[in-house]
């Protein structure tokens, strides 16, 4: 991982030491809720239902494990002994008093962590392919560059305040494992024929009220190049984008609102950056940068390619007696290809009954940090679907593995099946919220509690909102569900056919309603009667998705409404 | 940074009982509106200092022309978040070189006074209610930043920066220094 420098470090104990002068102003009564919002929230810090919430930034993805073992003991001493990993490769705290955040704050710093820029209307954190760096169909690492963007964005004064928030993910992969098209910048990284390196550059994707997937702005922009093109793309957003309605403040509105217009007036101002300004081409990245920075990402020194070391067959008897099927699952559904001839990248499940999704214990963090240290030289990584990714092991540790995985509560084989889904915290915690997340995902992982059921089902995106900010990405789900609130309870919208990008899922594409809101009790059975349907009528071999896409929503929509025992009623009524 | 206090700036709007005159006097350090400024910039002497109050919606490119008569333009804050006017300074300075002072208005807050000197404002008017010590030691936290700004375009990858930690810990220990600390 990125290695800090002397001036990070003192960038990071800096910004630590600016929010203990803020918090205190704002303790002692000098600096008003009004003014002090935008300050905690460029800091991570929400106040939310019951407790400030803390997001704390994890960039790109990229975790070691003495960072996770310090988020441990944060979760310990100053909140409730737990956190909670984001959709966007963060983790969020949602016990801490303000009075111990700028004490939390020094604490990150001490790691090399902090919350710059997790939450408010800036550049957010920026996020990746968890698979960056050890994925099989890796064309560009993208970690190098998103850590480049990462120190242009960061603290950047004329990008500060834009109309909305601002969130950029960048893939270098074959396979789109970040959902690049859904946000305000896409980035995929490509090689021309010459081999040369550039990106595929993405502008105005977004979820939220009005979901939109991003459209090209430019097919092929040589890397160097990158700072000043984003550098133009922020800047006639920051002058262009609506700030009289925060629901169409995202640049996805502006980008649609003008079309070609914007494209063109990006394009001059990317021209005008490099020809007319002072320090013209001063954020052209030289090489020398580049490869100071990528060296950080160099392949670790105990990472030696092995001979086609085979991993233990699938379904060979284990020494333990009785998991050899639950082995061969979890080889095939958590376990994923690796460029080094040898190693695998693991997956630790964090959808697992009991706790909800992308949660995690104190003592959970420190066994998953421990598991890094034994298995995959101290590195961890945070993926979009809200699980821990170990990026080294050893194909041949993979039985050592299973086994302590399956100790610490990290092994259900489920990685790509219905109870691997994505969910906000929702109504219990977030003030922004209609309705609950975390129960509706109880409840539906109870429902889906045979795992012979679950893998009969097969790839499926489950993914679940408590509000039309999306944070549970709802609309790229094969199912979405969303909560919303009508006259002070909790109703759910259930959307079929949506996709993140990936090759499985397809083109990126909000998904469809299915018809008026279901009570919360309803929500399994709709669940159940829409899978109902599809292994009724799918063709040998054919995905969720796929069905979907064929039949159409009406046989759906009809299972789902058979299932409105308590709308159906008030309906009639 | 040069934090101003209204009742002693040289700088005067020309206002009369029913709001702006429409066509002011020349007087030396006239603030003007922008339609001010439209009324008599043909006729305005070239060696008398004129200052323009431009709001944040205003594209910078259309007063390029204007820009060597003037010795102030003044951006506003509406609301403090409202970010729009950190991209008109940071346009008048890196691309247009305007040298005459660019001065900061309205919601502004103490912690908005170092984006404000990155993004090439020199003066500020502090909101009546924040206090100039505070946003003296709010420009105080970092010893450099990662991407170019108005007064250091060069970003810390074309920098020294081991050298500015240096000298940004030099000077905090002489800021304590006889202090007993």
């Amino acid at each position: 991982m990125y290695a800090y420098t002397e001036f990070d470090r003192q960038f990071v104990r800096a910004r630590a030491a600016q929010f203990r002068d803020q918090l205190d102003r704002h303790l002692a009564g000098s600096l008003p809720d009004d003014d002090f919002r935008a300050l905690r929230l460029q800091n991570g810090w929400y106040v939310q239902r019951h407790a400030p919430m803390l997001r704390v930034a994890v960039p790109y993805g990229v975790l070691n494990a003495a960072q996770l073992h310090q988020l441990a003991a944060i979760a310990r001493q100053h909140d409730r002994g737990y956190g909670h990993f984001t959709t966007r490769q963060n983790l969020q705290y949602n016990w801490i008093p303000l009075t111990q955040a700028a004490d939390v704050m020094d604490k990150l710093a001490d790691v090399d962590m902090h919350g710059i820029q997790t939450s408010g209307n800036c550049i957010r954190n920026i996020t990746a392919d968890a698979l960056a760096g050890v994925a099989a169909d890796e064309i560009v690492d993208s970690r190098p560059y998103a850590e480049v963007m990462r120190q242009w964005s960061t603290l950047h004064p004329e990008f500060a305040f834009l109309p909305r928030k601002f969130k950029i993910a960048v893939s270098g992969a074959l396979e789109d494992r970040a959902a690049i098209a859904w946000h305000d910048v896409g980035l995929q990284l490509k090689k021309n024929a010459a081999g040369d390196v550039g990106f595929q550059v993405l502008v105005g994707g977004g979820m939220g009220r009005t979901p939109i997937t991003g459209t090209e702005i430019r097919a092929f922009l040589p890397w160097n190049q990158i700072l000043c093109y984003l550098e133009a793309i922020v800047r006639v957003y920051n002058r262009y984008g609506r700030r009289d309605n925060a629901y169409k403040a995202r640049i996805k509105i502006l980008v649609k609102a003008e079309g070609q217009k914007y494209f063109d007036a990006v394009e001059a101002e990317f021209q005008r950056i490099l020809q007319e300004d002072v320090g013209a081409g001063l954020q052209l990245i030289p090489q020398a940068e580049f490869d100071r920075i990528a060296a950080s990402f160099a392949r670790p020194a105990g990472v030696v390619p092995a001979a086609a070391t085979a991993a233990p067959a699938a379904g060979a008897p284990l020494a333990q007696d009785g998991t050899s099927l639950a082995f061969t699952r979890w080889l095939q559904r958590n376990v994923h290809a690796h460029q080094v001839p040898g190693y695998k990248a693991v997956t630790l499940s964090l959808k697992r009954a009991g706790l909800p999704p992308g949660d995690a214990t104190a003592d959970q963090m420190d066994a998953a940090a421990a598991l890094s240290e034994r298995f995959s030289l101290g590195e961890l990584r945070v993926s979009h679907d809200q699980n821990l990714v170990l990026p080294w092991v050893k194909a041949a540790e993979l039985p050592a593995l299973f086994e302590a995985a399956r100790a610490g509560g990290f092994a259900t084989p489920n990685i790509g099946l219905l109870t691997d889904m994505i969910n906000c915290p929702g109504g219990d915690f977030c003030a922004l919220a209609n309705a609950r997340s975390i129960p509706v995902a109880a409840a539906i992982t109870e429902r889906f509690a045979d795992l012979d059921e679950v893998y009969d089902i097969g790839d499926i995106d489950l993914h679940i909102s408590g509000c039309i900010n999306s944070c549970g990405h709802h609309h790229s789900g094969h199912i979405g569900i969303l909560g919303v609130d009508k006259d002070g309870s909790e109703w759910y919208q259930v959307s079929l056919g949506g996709s993140d990008g990936s090759t499985l899922s397809g083109a990126s594409v909000p998904g469809k309603v299915i018809g008026p809101s279901f009570a919360a009790e309803e929500v399994p059975d709709v669940i159940e009667a829409i899978i109902d349907v599809y292994r009724a009528q799918r063709l040998s071999g054919e995905r969720f998705i796929d069905t979907v896409r064929r039949l159409g929503l009406a046989a759906f929509k009809a299972a789902a409404d058979a299932q409105r025992h308590i709308t159906g009623q008030t309906a009639a009524a | 940074m040069k934090f101003i206090d209204t009742h002693h700036d040289q700088w005067q709007t020309a206002g009369g009982e029913d709001g702006p005159q429409p066509h002011p006097p020349v007087r030396a350090h006239t603030l003007l509106t922008l339609e001010q400024w439209h009324a008599v910039r043909d006729t305005w002497p070239a060696d008398v200092p004129a200052g323009v109050i431009v709001a944040n919606t205003v594209d910078i490119e259309t007063l390029a022309s204007d820009l060597p008569r003037l010795g102030l333009l003044v951006l506003q804050f509406p609301k403090w978040v409202d970010g729009r006017a950190y991209t008109q300074a940071r346009l008048l300075r890196a691309r247009y070189r305007f040298a005459g002072e660019v001065r900061a208005t309205g919601d502004v807050l103490v912690d908005m006074v170092p984006l404000l000197q990155r993004t090439g404002f020199d003066a500020v008017q502090l909101r009546h209610d924040q206090k100039q010590a505070a946003a003296e030691r709010a420009l105080g936290f970092f010893s450099g930043h990662y991407q170019g700004d108005v007064p250091q375009p060069k970003p810390a990858f074309a920098r020294d920066v081991a050298a500015e930690l240096a000298a940004k810990r030099q000077a905090d220990a002489e800021q304590f220094a006889g202090q007993g600390i």
